[in-house]
Order: C-alpha cells, then sequence, then structure tokens
C-alpha cells in the first residue's frame, strides 16, 4: 500500500464514489420531500373545516417559538454556547417592531426585517463583550444580559413599561391582516428561517462553528477566527430570534414589560433548544411546540403542570440528552449510514489508489 | 448615609452568600449550576414553618429537622436526577437542575399555595443602632449565623477527612479516584451539604422576606451572580461577591434610585465577565493545547 | 532560505522554565526533527511557534516576516499549518468534514458562503475536490462518512494529518505523528511524510519519540532539554553526540 503513494497516474472517476454522492443525492431528495410535506401540512392547516381561531392563533404561536429556538440552535447547538438570555433578544425585535409601528407607521414586514437587524447589532455586541466566556460563566453572562434589558424596558419611559404599547392593527402590503393572515405571515417566515440555517449549517461557516465547538484549538489551528466567527454565530442568532420577536409581539398588537422584562422567555427557549436538540434542523420544531404548548395547558393544571413539566424535562435529558429529534431521527440514521458504507466499498474498485494532490493549488 | 448603606448591603449580602457557597460547592464537584438551589432553601423554610406552626416544635428543633430533611433532598436529586446522567454534557447538567426547579416550585404551589405566608419572627423586630447605623436584629443574627456557617464549613474542608477528600475531587477527579476516594460518595456529600446551606439560607431568609414559592428566585440569582464573581471555585470568593453585590445593590438604591438596585449586579456581572472572563479572583487556568 | 526561524524563546510556567533562550532554524524544504527527553519542552515550543502560547522574550520569523504577534488562526493565512500530539479531532463530525475544515483557509467571503451564493458554491465544490484528493493520497477513501470517533488512533492520525494538508501550506508542525500506531502504519506515515516533502515540497518541523522515523527523515535535528537547546546536526552528528546519549540515558548534563 506505501508504494502506491507515489504513484503519479490520474485516477479513473471512482465508481464508488459516484455511488455514494448518488445515495448521498437522493437522502437529501428525501429530506426535501419530508421538509416540503411538513409544510404544505401546515399551510392547509388553517384551512380544515374543523379548526377553528383560536387553533390558527396558537399555530401562529408555535411557529414563533420555533423560530426563536432555532436563533437560540445557531449558539448552542452549532457553535456550542449556552444561551439563557435569548429572550433579550425576543424583546429587542418585539419593541423594535412596536416602537417603530407605532411612530413611523412601518408594516409587519418592514417591521420584521428591522426588528432582527438591531437584534443582530445586539447579538454582534454581545458575542464582542462575551468572546472569551465559556460554559457556567457565558450562561450568568447572558443571563445578566437579559435581567439588564428586562430593566431597561420596566424603566426607560419610552418602553412604556408595564402599561406597555398598544398597537394598531398589522397590515402586510396594504392589506390589513387578521389571525388568519398572520399565520401566513408567520409561516412563510418560517420556511426562509429553516431554509436560511439549513444553508448555513451545511456551508463552510457552518462547518467553521462546529469547528469551534468541538475544539477551538483545531479550529484555530486550521484558520478559523474565533472572534470573526463567534460574533457571527451570536448575530444570525439574534438575527433570526428578533424576527420572532417582532411577530410575537405584533400578532397580539400589544407588548408591555409585564411579558418582556421577566427571563422566562429567555429559559424557555433555552429549554426548546435542549429538548428538541439543537444539533439537528428539526431540533427547535420539536422543543418549541413543547414550550409553546404547555403553558396552554398550565393554566388548567397550575402547579401539577409545574411538576408534569419539571418532570417531562427531566425525563427527555435522562432518555435523550442530545434532544428527542436526535433519537427520532437516530434509525434513519443509522440506516443511512449503512447505505453508504455499502455504496462506498463497492467491490470493482474498493482498493483504488488515488493521486498524491494535495499541495499547490 | 454611607454607613448605612453599607451596612443594609452587608444585610443583604449575608443573604445572598449561603446561597453562592452552596452554588460553588456543588460547582466544584459536579461542574453542574444547581438553579434548584433556591428551592432547596424554600423547602427548608416552608418545613421549617410547618415544624413550628402545626407540629409546635421549638425554633431550632424546627430548623434543625428541616436542615436534615432538605439534606436528604439534595442527595435525592444527586441519586434520582444527576447520577444517571453524570457523563452527560454542561449543557444537560444545568437544564436538568432547571428540571428540579420546575418540581420542587410545583410541589410547594401544590401543596402549600402560591399565597406567601409570614414566617414567625424569633427576634425583636425594632430596628436597633449599631455601630452609628440603623438595622434590625434580624440581619444581625443572620450575619452571625452566617459568620458561623463559614467558620464551620472552613474547618470542614480543613481539618475532616470528608472535606479533604472533596478538595481533592475539586482539583483532579481522576485522580482522586485512582487515589481511592470514593468519588460518586463526594459527590453525594457535595449535594448534602448544598442541602445543609440551602435549608439555613431559606431560614434564615423567610422572617426577613416570607415564606413562597418563588421566595428565594431572586437571591439565587443573586447568589449566582455572587458565585461567578468570586469565580466559581472559591468559597471566600462567592462571599466576597455576595457581600460586594449587596452593598453595591444600596448603594446604587440609595445613590442613584431604586430602578437601579436590581439591575445593578446584571450590570456589574456583564462589565466584570467582559474583563475578566474567569471572574474577580478566578483561577487563570494555563491554555492546554 | 531560511522558513521558520525562532531565536531566544523563553517561556516561564510559574517557576517553571519550559523553554529557556531556545532557537531553531528550518530552512525550506527540509524535513527538521526536534527531539528530546519528555518535558523537555518540545510540545511548548510547538505551541509558541504556532502562536498558541505566549512567551517572555525571544522572536520568530517565518520567510523573514515577524509572526511574534499573529494570533494561531494567521499561522495558517502564512502557510504554516500543524498537527496535534494527542490528537483534535471533530469527534462526532465525518472524515470528510474533519479535512474540510482544513481547506478552511481557501473558503472566500464568510458572508458569500453563509447564503450559498453561486460563486461560494462552485468554491465549496473546488474545496470538496481537494478534500477527497488529500483523502485519496492518504487512503482515507472508505473512511470519509465515518464519524472519527469510530476510527482507530492509526486512522486518526491520517486524518490530522490530511486535515493539515488541506490546506495546501507550506509548512506542517507535526506533532508526534507516528506515536500509538503500530509498526505497519507508522511505516506508511512516514512514508507519506516523505512524499508530502519531497514530491509537494512541503517544509517539515517534526516532534516525534520513535528515533527510528528521525533518524530516517529528518535532514536536520535539534535536540532540546530542560527547556534550552542541547545539541544540533545531522542524524549522524546527533547519534554521536556524548550529551545527547548522557541526555537520552537520564544522565545530568553540564
Amino acid at each position: 500500500m506505501a508504494e502506491s503513494i507515489t504513484t503519479t497516474a490520474a485516477p479513473a472517476p471512482s465508481g464508488s464514489r459516484a455511488a455514494v454522492a448518488t445515495l448521498k443525492n437522493t437522502f437529501q431528495m428525501q429530506n426535501w420531500v419530508l421538509a416540503g410535506l411538513f409544510f404544505a401540512a401546515c399551510f392547509v392547516f388553517p384551512l380544515l373545516p374543523f379548526v377553528e381561531g383560536w387553533m390558527v392563533f396558537q399555530g401562529a404561536f408555535i411557529i414563533i417559538y420555533i423560530m426563536a429556538a432555532q436563533g437560540v440552535s445557531i449558539l448552542t447547538g452549532y457553535t456550542g454556547l449556552v444561551t439563557v438570555g435569548h429572550g433579550a433578544f425576543l424583546a429587542i425585535g418585539a419593541y423594535t417592531a412596536a416602537l417603530l409601528m407605532k411612530y413611523t407607521g412601518l408594516s409587519v414586514i418592514p417591521g420584521m426585517i428591522a426588528g432582527g437587524l438591531v437584534s443582530a447589532v445586539f447579538g454582534l455586541a454581545l458575542g464582542l463583550v462575551f468572546l472569551r466566556l465559556a460554559g457556567a460563566f457565558m450562561a450568568i453572562g447572558t443571563l445578566g444580559f437579559a435581567f439588564f434589558i428586562g430593566a431597561i424596558v420596566n424603566n426607560v419611559p419610552i418602553f412604556e413599561g408595564r402599561t406597555g404599547i398598544s398597537l394598531p392593527p398589522n397590515t402586510v402590503f396594504g392589506f390589513e391582516i387578521d389571525d388568519f393572515g398572520f399565520y401566513y405571515v408567520a409561516l412563510v417566515t418560517l420556511a426562509l428561517t429553516t431554509l436560511f440555517v439549513h444553508s448555513l449549517i451545511r456551508s463552510g461557516v457552518g462547518r467553521a462553528f462546529k469547528a469551534l465547538r468541538d475544539s477551538d484549538k483545531a479550529a484555530e489551528s486550521s484558520g478559523v477566527n474565533r472572534l470573526l466567527y463567534r460574533t457571527l454565530a451570536f448575530s444570525i442568532s439574534a438575527f433570526i430570534t428578533g424576527v420572532a420577536g417582532a411577530l410575537n409581539g405584533l400578532i397580539v398588537n400589544y407588548i408591555s414589560a409585564e411579558v418582556y422584562g421577566d427571563i422566562w422567555y429567555s429559559v424557555d427557549l433555552l429549554v426548546a433548544a435542549v429538548v428538541g436538540g439543537s444539533a439537528m434542523l428539526f431540533g427547535p420544531f420539536l422543543g418549541g411546540f413543547f414550550v409553546a404548548m404547555v403553558p396552554f395547558y398550565l393554566e388548567e393544571l397550575a402547579d401539577f403542570a409545574f411538576i408534569l413539566k419539571g418532570v417531562a424535562l427531566i425525563a427527555v435529558l435522562v432518555l435523550a440528552p442530545a434532544g428527542v429529534a436526535e433519537v427520532v431521527a437516530r434509525p434513519v440514521r443509522a440506516w443511512r449510514q449503512r447505505k453508504l458504507l455499502e455504496a462506498g466499498e463497492s467491490p470493482e474498485l474498493a482498493d483504488a489508489p488515488g493521486p498524491p494532490t494535495g499541495g499547490g493549488s | 448615609m454611607l454607613g448605612q448603606l453599607l451596612m443594609s448591603g452587608l444585610a443583604a449580602g449575608s443573604l445572598y452568600a449561603l446561597t453562592a457557597v452552596a452554588v460553588v460547592v456543588v460547582f466544584r464537584n459536579t461542574r453542574t449550576i444547581n438553579l434548584a438551589q433556591g428551592d432547596f432553601a424554600m423547602m427548608g423554610a416552608f418545613l421549617a414553618l410547618i415544624f413550628i406552626k402545626s407540629l409546635g416544635l421549638s425554633y431550632l428543633f424546627a430548623l434543625g429537622l428541616s436542615v436534615v430533611c432538605i439534606m436528604a433532598l439534595g442527595v435525592l436529586t444527586e441519586r434520582l436526577v444527576m447520577r444517571p446522567i453524570a457523563d452527560s454534557g454542561w449543557l444537560t447538567l444545568f437544564t436538568a437542575t432547571l428540571g428540579v426547579y420546575y418540581i420542587l416550585h410545583g410541589v410547594s404551589g401544590w401543596l402549600w399555595g402560591r399565597d406567601t405566608k409570614a414566617f414567625p419572627v424569633t427576634f425583636d423586630p425594632t430596628p436597633i443602632h449599631f455601630l452609628g447605623t440603623v438595622v434590625s436584629e434580624g440581619h444581625l443574627i443572620n450575619m452571625a449565623w452566617v459568620t458561623a456557617i463559614g467558620a464551620l464549613l472552613y474547618s470542614f474542608f480543613r481539618y475532616t477527612k470528608q472535606g479533604i477528600a472533596m478538595r481533592a475531587v475539586t482539583d483532579d477527579p481522576e485522580t482522586a479516584q485512582l487515589m481511592g476516594i470514593p468519588v460518586r460518595f463526594i459527590v453525594m456529600l457535595t449535594w448534602a451539604m448544598a442541602g445543609f446551606l440551602g435549608a439555613f439560607a431559606g431560614i434564615l431568609a423567610a422572617p426577613i422576606i416570607y415564606v413562597a414559592p418563588e421566595m428565594m428566585d431572586e437571591v439565587l440569582i443573586k447568589g449566582y451572580v455572587a458565585a461567578v464573581f468570586g469565580g466559581l471555585y472559591s468559597i471566600p470568593g462567592a462571599i466576597l461577591g455576595a457581600i460586594l453585590i449587596g452593598v453595591a445593590e444600596n448603594l446604587a438604591g440609595g445613590y442613584l434610585g431604586a430602578h437601579f438596585k436590581t439591575a445593578i449586579a446584571f450590570v456589574m456581572i456583564v462589565i466584570l465577565l467582559a474583563f475578566r472572563p474567569q471572574g474577580l479572583i478566578g483561577i487563570q487556568k494555563r491554555r492546554e493545547v | 532560505m531560511t522558513h521558520l526561524r525562532c531565536e531566544g524563546i523563553t517561556v516561564r510556567f510559574g517557576g517553571v522554565m519550559a523553554c529557556d533562550n531556545v532557537s531553531i532554524e528550518v530552512p525550506e524544504g527540509k524535513i527538521v526533527g526536534l527531539i528530546g527527553p519528555n518535558g523537555a519542552g518540545k510540545t511548548t515550543l510547538f505551541n509558541v511557534l504556532s502562536r498558541f502560547q505566549e512567551y517572555e522574550s525571544g522572536h520568530i520569523t517565518y520567510r523573514d516576516q515577524n509572526v511574534d504577534r499573529k494570533k494561531p488562526h494567521e499561522m495558517i493565512r502564512l502557510g504554516m499549518a500543524r498537527t496535534f500530539q494527542n490528537l483534535n479531532l471533530f469527534g462526532e463530525q465525518s472524515t470528510l468534514d474533519n479535512i474540510l475544515i482544513g481547506a478552511h483557509r481557501h473558503l472566500g467571503n464568510p458572508l458569500a458562503n453563509m447564503f450559498s451564493l453561486p460563486g461560494a458554491r462552485r468554491n465549496e465544490a473546488a474545496l470538496v475536490d481537494k478534500a477527497l484528493a488529500v483523502a485519496d493520497m492518504l487512503h482515507l477513501n472508505h473512511q470519509l462518512d465515518k464519524p472519527v470517533k469510530s476510527l482507530s488512533y492509526g486512522w486518526r492520525k491520517r486524518v490530522e494529518l490530511a486535515r493539515a494538508l488541506a490546506a495546501d501550506p507550506e509548512m506542517i508542525l507535526l506533532d508526534e505523528p507516528v506515536a500509538g500506531c503500530n509498526d505497519e502504519a507508522a511505516a506508511e506515515l512516514e512514508e507519506i511524510v516523505r512524499h508530502v516533502n519531497r514530491n509537494l515540497g512541503v517544509t517539515m518541523l517534526l516532534v516525534e519519540h520513535d528515533m527510528s522515523m528521525v533518524m530516517k527523515v529528518c535532514d536536520y535535528i535539534y535536540v532540546i532539554n530542560f527547556g534550552a537547546n542541547l545539541a544540533d546536526g545531522t542524524p549522524a552528528e546527533v547519534q554521536e553526540n556524548a550529551d545527547v546519549i548522557a541526555a537520552y540515558l537520564g544522565e545530568p548534563t553540564q
């Protein structure tokens, strides 16, 4: 085998490699079809005969939670940074959109974008400030940031504290929309953010995030600039959660410090990311659904629901430490892995030597 | 006015100190931030209240009994929740303690209701003059208790076999294991100590605040901040951090206005971590490549 | 021409001198060995040269450019890659992804890459081709889709080398490339190291305990002991140096 290293003949395209590539394409197609079916089902949902108005409203809330959890997952799942402060970005997004709507009459879509952008700027700053933090220190730092933002919306007059800001009805492209319309705005936004996250985690940037997560030394020795990629991860994460925040405020046409001045959003979003599994694309979907639905039943069950929530959380952590999504996907992954290995070792070209390249491009 | 603010700060700081120390003790040996620490305290206060009100026990007896119960609760938490996932990542452990937080909140609310209850006051409620400042006797008693517990911890870690073993586990769990230290037992002991400190924190705070499921939420967060201030590995650091935060809060409340009182701890922690990621007196670990 | 030079490097951990006024010089296109007993400061010096470790005094020049103030991620842009003694791979990720990170230097604009713009896509495809070519060279073809943690130690050593090579480096710092490998795997890796040096013209600085490999592949050898330069010369010279023999036999020197 050692002699083959010095072989300089250009290799014929490897048959096994082509087979692997075809298989990977097939798997990717399957993923696209599944995601397409899911979004089609969400699209049809409000049109079904038995679906009532409150269900559509609740559906929009779940979508918003999923989106916010997607933002958290960029940090916790792909970059390996804990955040217990994403409620702050939700608040920043919500207040940006609300204040712009109140004072400049901006409508939903520009409000959403503005909310995301302002939130991203704060994310960038936080990423810079906490550049060297990890673990428990990062957790308290982000939590402190959430409390800090909470104190600001409670006390600075423009945010109108616990009285809150009431907003006019929402419009999109000049048309007034109700809950029904808002559901579709949220759904389309979620589809876009999902596409973006999908593209991000498969890109070289996503690779750099994951490299920092798994070993920052190895990442840096390969040329990954920690400062750049950490702040980038923070900004992207804050942007997505900020967009969700804008929607979260606009859907009820009202925001107040009663809701955003507390840290419970922050904690819920972390729980959503952990329970769903934040290193997989559909993890936040499961986690977001979980935390959006629990308070729904919380009112009836009161304290007992707290116990259920805690038990459910611990049960998930014990049974599925990498999140529910990982458990759901495990058999599929194992099957695909097996198929790939079979294809990769197709007998006719198993020992084909490779070219001695790798230097000078 | 400054002296008064410092004294009030010291009083508030001593309320945070026990929680901060408990956060440090658990973190050092398990790498977990125990978010249920405040609830250990709350359960301790509730139990003491029941022992005193319903069973008619004396204050000290109720305190002792409650401390034992909460130590058992700490051990239970370790055995039932933390041990099965001990090998998981940091975030999993962190979130699991949040689960315990939810459960204990739910249990206490379910059993005893969400309304706030008064704790029987064992001291003379009229403020007394002390070193030129006005302070309640309760706060002075608390400070004395905290000092006594601090001394107790110091001698425990210094002179007892278990205390020394606990420090060895902190320094290097693997070597400790090789040296024949029963690491699992030590981790259990760590959680028992968290219960011990929790029960005291709750019972000492109860007469000053009130008794309710959420009574310790703020103290928990401030205790966590204080622990991080001290670098998360140092008990004196945690106590210092707690006093610093108590004093800073009162100074901010006194000179800047009441709004700033709650926010100041978080402003301080964000600024501190920006410049010293390892905490105020944290250990700068050598970067191993 | 000198590729990498360090002069008078001193590093102190508390009271311990990890590097005491160490100077070495690596000529372009050569394989230079760095040997010494355990704890002599070899890895510390490696960390200094790859800029992971700060130092009290001394200077490093890479191709006549002073790199004292460079950060680790900037060294690869100058053309210097490194491997780690105890392996520093992304265990959960596939072999291909591990190698691809090595090519990070050629990523281009991260924003374009993030949104998968057409140019970035072409670039990405080129990166994958490069990674596959490197994998071919190291015979990693059949390991590409396996998570690295499932590979044997010898294979993981190769993945680590492949990651360094994917950057198209002009120089590689190799920290014990064959440690923990069986004889067969070690012989293959040795062959690969020679091949990369001869056919691709990559300069190498090599720390290795396997003396037979060091003596065979190195053009020049530096010996350090107690953090300080002890001797240097061709393999033959070093083998006959009395100080070196004493150091390896555990005798106190000087």
